[in-house]
């Protein structure tokens, strides 16, 4: 369950950084409140997360989440760069990630 | 030393500080603690970044957050010490720092933070 909750921390967090880019375009006011509501729920799912993990593997996994979903999303939705390095450094944080589910 | 690197260094402290109280905080107190934490590092963060490369004021500053919480939690909070789980940390560490250091490289829109 801890996992689970870790990865909707990141979700969030992701969504929290996207409304930081979209604010500094749009300025709106429902950016702001989405900004607010995604990093709040980020922080609240991995509080929960961190009941039962230890603080290292929680915020590393939060923040690789975080920036691994942004590039993929970048990827998908805004045509950022596809290049091999940075698929590669997706690859390294998921595959990490993975290993850290199985040695905690 | 460049201003705006000492925020960033300041900014990964305060960093640590509300991970530790997400984790251990009790009480009004302790919680609000939390809060000025967090909003005190995303503020430190956001104003370095306006001054410095975006992608390599993260890389350091995710760098010195994620160093800062391991042994946090092992000095202060007795959490098990195993070398497998430092080196996978090192390793998604380097995932994340590598990634934004080359998406900095390419400076595509909608990277920055």
């Amino acid at each position: 369950m801890a996992w689970l909750f870790l990865i909707f921390a990141g979700l969030f967090e992701m969504i929290g950084v996207l409304m930081i880019s979209k604010l500094h375009k749009d300025r709106s006011w429902q950016s702001l409140l989405l900004l607010f509501l995604g990093f709040g729920a980020s922080f609240l799912f991995l509080s929960f997360a961190m009941e039962t993990l230890p603080m290292g593997i929680a915020y590393a996994v939060w923040t690789g989440i975080g920036a691994s979903g942004g590039a993929i999303v970048g990827m998908i939705l805004y045509g950022e760069s596809k290049d091999w390095k940075r698929v590669a450094f997706i690859a390294m944080i998921i595959g990490a990630t993975i290993g850290l589910k199985l040695v905690s | 030393m460049n201003a705006n690197w000492l925020k960033v260094f300041i900014a990964a402290f305060f960093e640590v500080g509300w991970v530790i109280g997400l984790k251990h905080a009790d009480g009004v107190m302790e919680w609000a603690a939390t809060v000025i934490c967090i909003i005190v590092s995303f503020y430190l963060l956001i104003m370095a970044g306006e001054k410095l490369p975006v992608g390599t004021v993260y890389a350091v500053f995710v760098g010195l957050g994620t160093a800062g919480t391991v042994f946090s939690g092992i000095i202060f909070f007795d959490e098990p010490f195993k070398i497998a789980k430092i080196l996978l940390i090192c390793v998604l560490l380097a995932g994340v720092i590598g990634l934004k250091i080359v998406t900095e490289d390419n400076a595509t829109e909608g990277a920055e933070s």
